[in-house]
């Protein structure tokens, strides 16, 4: 084997290990064997079935310009009616109507967005998978404003 | 004093409230739509917050989206602008249900005076002359017909909801009447509500000249002088200028007083515009009440120093107004034209696109109140006021020539202007001579000469 053929091979036994220790699945990998370079891209909002992430995490970490990138063909983006506040559960305290990787049939509650003590439910449109939740619990929201990422289950 | 505004609204007017808002140290927050993202209101405000889709109708007009985003972003006070919600009694009423201050007159006065049935009554009791006319809402065609043939013609029917202009119809032949009336009443009907019509006395060849009036909640009510509004198209002012041309200070004086009276009557607050229909004798009637600040306020700032947006933020933070009458001075004349994205040459369509350069004009005593920016695009879902341009001298001839330079100077391409048509109007020697009335656009036609 070449150097750098060394260097790749190592480099990939990295990223193997990385991807096992990681709770996120990788969504982007860039290998680079001369200068030696490992780039890796989580997806935090990805992590399925980890009732342990908190939702207001995911926020401050998806890109908001394009929530749907790197995410599987027919994906779609659940975006806010009007301007409002968003509640992820029923009540405080309440477990949440939906958590990352769960599967939602058409028209089933994601969360509550109110405006003007007008309580609005936010319904899945589609079926799908909650790929990503991109606002936290009680923030407040603009009109048209992205909410969540489903993808095809 | 406020510490926080949303300003509801978009364009240069909101622009302009900012611009006062900042002087106040007041905070600004924009409530836009999704046309309006990259507006210049939106990057000169402390805060925008999106508040629906272009369609006015779910955004500047929507009153739950913007008060949501009133009380999300901590505002105290909501400014209306002109248009959209700037006169509506139940924006207002929300506004005080949600603990916030409408910068505009109270709810009750709103209603009375989006009326223009109770108006006329209002401006009757408090000594306003008027027009003759029904002394109502009219219940019926032969009701009316009977109305308009005893006022004689021609008369102007007139939607008892209408305002800018719009749902009114003037009748020159007694056969027209009830086809009109019907017509009249099926357009309030769908633009307005409210298919309530009443009628008066129509005057050929008058002039349009309104009162500018300021009060505060304390009963105090001064006027700043009169605004000459003739330069009209379909009723959509073109050109206006402060002090009315060739009308005695006397008249203005009059129409003052008279104003100041009737704003005190009603409890009027804020910044108010009394508009009057004038003859070639210098007889004034009454026509309306603008509960708004309008459009046209700036040539008024221009000749009195007074900030009429400023003025307006004090009168609802509960300020008394520290002008008095005899405090009042106007020196010089200013006159404004706006320039609409619009293509004269056919029949003033609305053009929209992208403004690809856009350069104001400028120089001594020219102040141009624009959103428009290089890059900007039009949306065809709003009025098409690009920018307006005032300018004021000490003399009207000085003035008139500053206004055809500042013109001149001023270069858009991307869309069309009314640039070009507002230099003729300029230019046409009855404007020239202060003899023209609101039929002088009529009598120019569409046409660039």
């Amino acid at each position: 084997m070449t150097d750098a053929e060394h260097l790749l091979a190592a480099l990939t036994d990295h990223l193997v290990r990385l991807g096992r220790a990681s709770t996120f699945p990788l969504t982007q990998v860039k290998i680079q064997a001369g200068d030696v370079a490992l780039e890796v891209v989580w997806d935090p909002a990805g992590a399925n079935g980890h009732a342990a992430a908190p939702v207001s995490a995911p926020a401050a970490v998806a890109p908001p310009e394009d929530p749907e990138s790197t995410l599987p063909d027919g994906s779609f983006t659940v975006c806010a009616p009007t301007v409002g506040v968003l509640y992820a559960a029923p009540e405080p305290g309440a477990p949440p109507f939906v958590q990352l990787g769960d599967i939602v049939s058409e028209g089933q509650q994601l969360a509550i967005l109110e405006a003007m003590k007008l309580m609005n439910p936010i319904d899945a449109d589609r079926p799908g998978r909650v790929a990503r939740i991109l606002v936290p619990d009680a923030a407040p929201v603009e009109y048209g404003q992205a909410l969540f990422v489903l993808e095809p289950c | 004093m406020f510490e926080t505004i949303l300003i509801a609204n978009r364009g240069e007017i909101a622009l302009r409230v900012i611009r006062t808002c900042r002087e106040l140290g007041i905070r600004t927050v924009v409530a836009h739509s999704t046309a309006d993202a990259d507006s210049l209101a939106v990057r000169h405000a402390d805060q925008a917050v999106q508040i629906g889709p272009p369609a006015a109708r779910h955004s500047y007009l929507n009153a739950a989206a913007l008060i949501t985003a009133a009380l999300q972003t901590g505002a105290e006070a909501v400014h209306p602008g002109y248009g959209f919600l700037s006169e509506d009694r139940d924006f207002a009423e929300m506004c005080a249900a949600y603990g916030l201050t409408f910068i505009g007159p109270p709810p009750s006065v709103l209603a009375r005076l989006g009326d223009k049935a109770q108006a006329r009554s209002a401006a009757v009791a408090s000594g306003l002359p008027v027009l003759p006319g029904s002394t109502g809402a009219l219940e019926s065609g032969t009701e009316a017909k009977e109305a308009a043939d005893e006022i004689g013609y021609p008369v102007i029917i007139k939607a008892v909801a209408g305002g800018g202009g719009r749902g009114m119809t003037v009748v020159r032949e007694p056969r027209d009447f009830l086809r009109q009336y019907a017509h009249t009443r099926a357009t309030a009907q769908a633009v307005f509500g409210d298919g309530r019509v009443y009628v008066e006395k129509y005057l050929e060849g008058a002039r349009h000249i309104e009162v500018q009036v300021l009060a505060d909640n304390h009963g105090n009510v001064v006027h700043l002088g009169a605004r000459d509004c003739s330069v009209q198209r379909r009723r959509q002012k073109l050109i206006e200028e402060t002090p009315p041309p060739a009308l005695p200070a006397s008249v203005v004086e009059a129409m003052g007083a008279g104003s100041v009276r009737s704003a005190a009557q009603l409890g009027y607050t804020g910044a108010g515009t009394y508009e009057f229909v004038v003859d070639e004798d210098h007889n004034f009637t009454f026509m309306e009440i603008n509960c708004r600040i309008q459009v046209e306020h700036p040539v008024t700032e221009m000749v009195t120093g007074v900030d009429l947006v400023r003025e307006q933020i004090l009168a609802a933070a509960g300020h008394r107004l520290t002008l008095r009458q005899q405090d009042v001075r106007r020196t010089g004349v200013a006159i404004e034209c706006r320039v609409n994205s619009e293509d004269p040459t056919r029949d003033f369509l609305p053009t929209a696109g992208t403004v690809h350069e856009f350069e104001p004009p400028a120089g001594p005593f020219v102040r141009v109140d624009t959103h428009g920016y290089p890059g900007m695009r039009i949306s065809p879902h709003y009025d098409s006021l690009l920018a307006k341009v005032i300018v004021w001298a000490p003399e009207r001839d000085q003035a008139i020539a500053r206004m055809d330079r500042a013109l001149q100077e001023f270069r858009v391409e991307g869309v069309s202007t009314t640039t070009r048509y507002l230099r003729d109007v300029l230019a046409h020697p009855l404007f020239a001579h202060a003899k023209h009335t609101t039929s002088l656009v009529d009598e120019i036609g569409g046409r660039t000469l």
